[in-house]
């Protein structure tokens, strides 16, 4: 399955950066996730319970971050397992500057499914990404904002 | 958590799980066997039984949300041995082979003369949509209803 | 005619299904019974690196968990049939265990089975059990998977062959033909995969009785004593006398039924190790994975034809997915059951098929109605409708310029084919005269005409397929590999008070045996039907049988019934000469008593059979009792044939298609129930129209099956489809004492192609020429843009 897409933010590319990196914001601003644990350098696991219309699930795994090119891009590669079958993505996300310090975040991946995610899901899971990818950036939104106000 | 509902005319009172779907009530808890399950996506029509008198799929209620409804399903079509004209219809022009989806026709049948006493076959096919035959290719599913309308009409 | 034999009597068995009385197997409750639900790989290759229960086995109500390390782990179930490659080199037959071990071969298989005292239970735990796996790629298509670097389903061989085959004339002789060919027309397409779908899921109870040392397996299955003997004898070496398999209602089968799987050989092996029955019913997720598939064949043909538009030659090279295991009936799919029906009705002098059966990271593939035999009328109605079309002439001639004549078996001898085979009789163009006189086919051509002008898409299809059922005389399937005889098992008890119980080795799975076999019994004997009991289905009481596929019941198994009635009947005749003191050959049998010929003495059925029991007064030497069991083995196939027309009419915006008739003319032979195959017929061209119109199995690049629900899985419902008009013509069978031919299969087989012309016809002034099944909007509409 392909996922693609873009967010404008009201943040310069490395204010963007720096609160991706940081495991604490990861945690609170990405749907679903319940514990992020540092593994090793830009290497977490992830557990976390995805619930969205049908589809429905506690996942476990990891989450590591590669390619980094500060202020620029990264490739987000997402390993999780969960009973009703596994998912595995890798996502590269590209952060363009905009005028007034704002930043277009491109998104362009492939995410593999299996088992019942894949045979019973997959038709309605591009929704389900793409509800998720913009629960993400409003929260992250949500985090600009009070990140500004402190 | 216990429910108390009327199943057939006999009122039951059972302590249950509350993920219990309706079909598992009656099949596991009552014994009625007749209400079939054919597939985990409301697809099929297997588990056909009325609630309320509308006919609805037993997979998708929870036991618990038939708490206090009166429920009629296969078994309780029949009066004193006697078929329902419907089921005597079905036997007349060979409406079932493997009879699993049978209960649900029958069920979903009664519904569809229900809501309207002269059906044509449009409408009748219209009405069996959300119910799988492997077996009959609808043909005689089609035939015994109408058969089971002239019957009721009379 | 008698009294019953050729009327349409209602059904006795469906008072039970009618009233919610039926009872299936997970209608059944045993005491103490535990629930099982298996934990199965969701990759469809993959290496298990470990599997840990330790958490599903502290689980609130769980029993005992099984993995392949718990001594059920050296088990496997048996293949049927073998197929040797051309080479000689004996067919690939990897074991296929109960549980996987070390690697998973497809999405589904099974690594855990959690028994628990409730079914949420056990399925609560199967949650709990963690399995490490390491995903490999997989390969699912059957020509990918003879590709050089194909992942290897196997790595026991060097590629994923599991046999290859041909059959017909020599190669280079038809390749030669067809060089001289006045016009050949070529097709390649894929005969897409599909998941059977009989309404009633699988479902098994096994139940070990300690004490006696004996086992019970409730199944829903179409052949119970098939089941013991692999069970025992194959599966698991258990001895077959203390095994008691019993399978009685059962939900539909249309070939998934056939087959030994894994589940009813681990439930019982599992069974003894807890000491308590077992049930799992499959949900329909479950089913989609693992039930056996049907089809699946990568087809490549050519045909070639003269200036009259005679058939000179025909080629076809096919690849044949087999799934990751070879399947009970398996291998005999795509060759014996498929390659001996490539001369269609038709003259064709020179045929070769040439089959390459590869193993795919997929369930397997199998009998599914029809098996073989459609994918075989397929190609052929196909091929030689778009050779007509090719070559501007109409499709309903070419039919008539190469069909075989008429022939009865008895007069004029059968008809030798080109591929082994021996038709019984047959007259095609009788039946494809009806079929176009019930369509009115002129004036339909002239309606299409007029309709085209308007913008309005319609098209005819017809088929004319032949097909080979009543499987089988048993030395013809031995050298052909099958590991098993084919006749079956008929046994005619009379009870003292003249009321007569018969066990039949055929089972009913919808057919409505319970009627059928009751109306011929009772005419032979002239007794009223209600005398009769038809009784199948449990391995303690019928004593043995080979049950209920390829349309065989009544040709194969009614005959061994009436051989146990001639037994009675000559068995009677000593008793009633003895009590009316006249000669065996003064008497004649009718209407229910011997009556000495031109005489008013007499004795009646229930006095020959009180006696037989109360042998008082008895024939000296004769032994009391009479009871017979019977085995009918057939001397040929059988070949019902016939001609299936449909009219489509194509949305010209949308590329949907509608079916607005189908006509079905069916030559099954002598007919016993005409309402019973009539509604044989209907069904099966349902699920014919399915696979033109609808069905489809699809697995993603990655082995992940997208179409595993009914969401997803496209089946034909009761707005799809339109009333079936249905005729006959009768050329009975020669070769059997009914003369019937089998009619539980046809529809499914002449349908398809019937459907796939019409819309192909129906576009034909655009130049379409051929359409990939399923015919789904989207695809129709790209066709015609194209």
């Amino acid at each position: 399955m392909k996922i693609n897409g873009n967010y404008t933010l009201n943040v310069t590319p490395a204010v963007f950066w720096e609160m991706v990196m940081d495991p604490n914001v990861l945690e609170k601003v990405t749907p679903g996730i319940k514990e992020l644990k540092e593994e090793g350098p830009d290497k977490y696991e992830a557990i976390s319970q995805v619930r969205v219309g049908p589809v429905k699930g506690n996942f476990n795994g990891n989450l590591v971050i590669k390619d980094k090119v500060p202020h620029e891009s990264c490739t987000l590669e997402i390993d999780q397992k969960s009973k009703m079958g596994n998912v595995i993505a890798e996502i590269v996300m590209k952060m363009v500057p905009l005028e007034d310090d704002k930043t277009d975040i491109q998104y362009t991946g492939e995410a593999k499914m299996s088992g019942t995610l894949a045979s019973m899901g997959q038709r309605i899971m591009s929704g389900v990404v793409s509800t998720l990818s913009k629960q993400f950036f409003k929260s992250m939104e949500e985090e600009i904002e009070k990140r500004d106000k402190n | 958590m216990e429910i108390t509902l009327t199943v057939n005319g006999t009122e039951f009172t059972r302590d249950i799980e509350p993920r219990l779907s309706l079909t598992q009530f009656l099949r596991e808890h009552l014994d009625l066997t007749g209400t079939h399950i054919g597939c985990d996506t409301s697809g099929c029509g297997a588990c056909t039984v009325t609630l309320n008198g509308d006919a609805v799929k037993s997979c998708t209620i929870l036991a618990v949300q038939a708490n206090g409804s009166e429920v009629t399903t296969i078994e309780g079509m029949a009066k004193n041995g006697e078929m329902h004209p419907i089921q005597a219809a079905f036997k007349e022009e060979h409406g079932l082979q493997c009879g699993f989806c049978t209960p649900g026709m029958v069920m979903v049948a009664a519904d569809i003369l229900k809501h309207n006493s002269k059906p044509s076959e449009e409408d009748i096919r219209h009405g069996l949509k959300g119910n799988f035959c492997r077996c009959t290719g609808y043909h005689n599913i089609i035939k015994s209803i109408q058969h089971a309308a002239e019957t009721i009409n009379k | 005619m008698g009294n019953f034999i050729g009327k349409s009597v209602k059904r006795r068995e469906d008072a039970r299904f009618l009233k919610g009385a039926g009872k299936y197997t997970d209608d059944i409750k045993l005491p103490k019974m535990a629930h099982a639900a298996f934990v199965r790989s969701p990759y469809a290759h993959a290496k298990i690196l470990s599997v840990k229960t330790e958490e599903a086995e502290k689980a609130d109500g769980v029993v005992a968990v099984f993995t392949a390390k718990d001594g059920c782990g050296e088990f496997g179930v048996p293949c049927g049939w073998q197929v040797d490659f051309k080479n000689g080199e004996t067919m690939r037959e990897p074991k296929h265990p109960l549980l996987a071990k070390d690697k998973i071969k497809h999405l589904g298989e099974a690594v855990a089975i959690v028994i628990a005292e409730t079914l949420e239970q056990a399925r609560d735990a199967v949650e709990l059990v963690e399995v490490d796996y390491e995903e490999l790629p997989s390969v699912t298509d059957p020509k990918k998977a003879m590709e050089e670097g194909a992942p290897l389903v196997h790595d026991e061989w060097e590629n994923n062959a599991a046999f290859d085959w041909c059959i017909g004339n020599d190669r280079a002789e038809v390749e030669a033909a067809l060089e001289k060919a006045h016009h050949v027309t070529e097709m390649e397409y894929r005969n897409q995969r599909l998941a059977p779908n009989a309404m009633e899921p699988r479902s098994y109870i096994a139940d070990y009785d300690v004490n006696g040392d004996k086992w019970t397996l409730y199944t829903s299955t179409q052949n119970p004593h098939l089941i013991r003997l692999l069970l025992c004898a194959f599966a698991l070496g258990i001895p077959e006398h203390k095994v008691r398999v019993v399978s009685r209602d059962v939900g539909g089968g249309f070939g998934s039924k056939i087959y030994h799987y894994t589940e009813e050989a681990l439930l019982t092996w599992a069974s003894k190790e807890i000491g308590r029955p077992i049930k799992w019913t499959s949900d329909r997720s479950e089913a989609f994975l693992t039930d056996a598939h049907g089809r699946d064949h990568v087809v490549k043909s050519k045909m070639g034809f003269d200036k009259d538009g005679k058939i000179v030659a025909h080629l076809t090279d096919e690849y044949c997915g087999m799934g990751a295991y070879l399947s009970t009936f398996a291998p005999a799919v795509p060759t014996y059951l498929h390659g001996t029906l490539f001369q269609g009705v038709y003259t064709t002098p020179l045929i070769h098929l040439n089959v390459t059966a590869p193993f795919t990271h997929t369930v397997p593939v199998d009998a599914y109605r029809g098996a073989g035999r459609p994918e075989a009328t397929y190609l052929l109605e196909r091929i030689i409708s778009k050779g007509a079309q090719e070559m501007g002439m109409d499709p309903a001639e070419i039919r008539f310029k190469n069909f075989i004549p008429p022939f009865d078996g008895v007069e004029e001898e059968g008809y030798q084919t080109q591929v082994a085979l021996q038709y019984d009789s047959g007259n095609y163009e009788k039946a494809l005269k009806r079929g176009l006189e019930m369509l009115g086919y002129e004036d339909f051509r002239k309606e299409q005409e007029k309709a085209r002008k308007k913008g309005k898409l319609l098209g005819v299809g017809i088929s004319t397929y032949i097909e080979g059922c009543g499987i089988a005389p048993s030395a013809v399937v031995g050298a052909l590999g099958a590991r098993a005889g084919l006749y079956e098992v008929g046994q005619v008890r009379v009870q003292p008070t003249g009321k007569v119980s018969v066990f039949t080795g055929a089972h009913s799975h919808g057919q409505g045996h319970e009627t059928v076999f009751a109306q011929f019994v009772a005419d032979k004997l002239g007794i009223p039907m209600d005398d009769v009991e038809i009784e199948h289905g449990d391995t303690e009481q019928v004593a043995f049988g080979m049950g209920t596929y390829g349309s065989r019941s009544l040709a194969v198994g009614g005959s061994a019934i009436i051989k146990s009635i001639d037994k009675i009947l000559e068995k009677g005749a000593k008793i009633a000469a003895h009590k009316l003191e006249a000669a065996e050959e003064d008497l004649e049998y009718l209407d229910g008593k011997w009556t000495v010929k031109g005489t008013d003495k007499s004795i009646s059925f229930g006095d020959v059979s009180l006696t037989a029991y109360v042998p008082h007064d008895y024939p000296e030497g004769l032994e009391p009792g009479l009871d017979f069991s019977s085995f009918y083995d057939p001397s040929n196939f059988t070949y019902p044939f016939g001609t299936h027309i449909a009219v489509v009419e194509v949305d010209a915006d949308t590329g949907a298609v509608e079916l607005q008739r189908f006509i079905a003319v069916d030559d099954v032979g002598n007919v016993m129930n005409p309402m019973i195959v009539d509604g044989q017929i209907q069904g099966g061209v349902a699920q014919g129209v399915g696979q033109a119109l609808l069905e489809e199995v699809v697995y993603d690049e990655g082995g992940q099956m997208i179409t595993g629900s009914y969401m997803d899985y496209a089946m034909p419902r009761a707005d799809d489809l339109p009333m079936i008009e249905t005729d006959r013509t009768t050329t009975p069978c020669p070769h059997n004492p009914l003369g019937v031919k089998g009619a539980g299969e046809a529809g499914a087989i002449g349908s398809t192609p019937a459907v796939v012309n019409a819309v192909v016809d129906a576009l034909a002034h655009l130049g379409v020429t051929d359409i990939q099944m399923p015919l789904k909007p989207q695809t129709v509409w790209r066709a015609m843009q194209n």
